[in-house]
């Protein structure tokens, strides 16, 4: 007769059973830093787009959509959390929604990179610190792989856990998501702005063409 | 750009999984088609 093995790892999978811990707390806030870092560099690229007058590319726009699409894979992991539904299953799901993501946006910012690659080549905008929108773009999503990559090694130990419901640190976290919400929702007015009546953004644009149609100039 | 807006409004209130999932992967389709949509000349390297 076979011997039984029985396995003594911990049930992770079990959404009812109390998380806690450091680890928890650390992987939970790492996730709002995410979110919050690439909220962080889209309103930057705001700033140099409304303030400095440097219109968005279609590949810049592509890396800013490739920042969303990675943060939603955070969002997944922390909603969940935050109802206690979060399993070993559904954090590797969203960390690999996460991981799809920046590599989709990494592989947008490697294609404008090797565009201006070439000797004498200015690039696309002026260099922030040195470098320019799109090589700081490719370095946050290579930071965000290293990310995803030591929280798969945590696992299952660093599975997150969300603080208490009206906790002063889950309105923080409120307040990170709707920031989030809120800097999409910004984009999707911009790209309006920036594409009019066209299906897709201009290739070099030079002003918001929906004002344009609008006013007829 | 609105798909992605939307699956963030949908996490929020807490919709179906699957349907998350499966838009997610729709904007990820849609991403690799504007970028070959918007990636149209063949690169020069020859420096």
């Amino acid at each position: 007769m076979a011997d039984v093995v029985v396995d003594s790892s911990p049930a992770v999978d079990d959404a009812t059973k109390p998380r806690g811990g450091i680890w928890g707390l650390l992987t939970f806030w790492g996730l709002h830093a995410w979110v919050l870092a690439y909220c962080g560099v889209v309103l930057s690229a705001f700033y140099i787009q409304f303030a400095m007058g440097e219109f968005p590319c279609p590949l810049c726009m592509l890396q800013r959509y490739g920042m969303f699409l990675s943060s939603l894979g955070a969002l997944f992991v922390i909603m969940a959390a935050r109802r206690g539904e979060l399993t070993t299953a559904r954090y590797a799901q969203g960390l690999g929604m996460g991981l799809i993501g920046v590599l989709a946006g990494a592989s947008v910012s490697v294609r404008q990179i090797l565009l201006h690659i070439k000797p004498g080549d200015e690039g696309y905008g002026d260099p922030v610190l040195g470098i320019h929108l799109y090589t700081w773009a490719f370095i946050t999503f290579a930071i965000v792989m290293i990310y995803v990559g030591v929280m798969l090694m945590l696992m299952p130990r660093g599975i997150p856990h969300a603080p208490p419901a009206g906790s002063t640190a889950r309105k923080i976290s409120t307040a990170i998501i709707w920031l989030f919400i809120g800097v999409i929702a910004a984009n999707v007015i911009a790209i309006i702005f920036l594409e009019g009546f066209a299906p897709v953004l201009p290739d070099d644009p030079a002003g918001y063409h929906l004002i344009e149609q609008l006013t007829g100039r | 750009m609105i798909l992605l807006l939307v699956i963030a409004l949908l996490m929020w209130r807490g919709a179906n999984r699957g349907v998350i999932i499966t838009l997610w992967v729709v904007g990820v389709v849609a991403m690799i088609g504007l970028f070959r949509f918007h990636v149209t000349s063949v690169l020069d390297l020859s420096f």
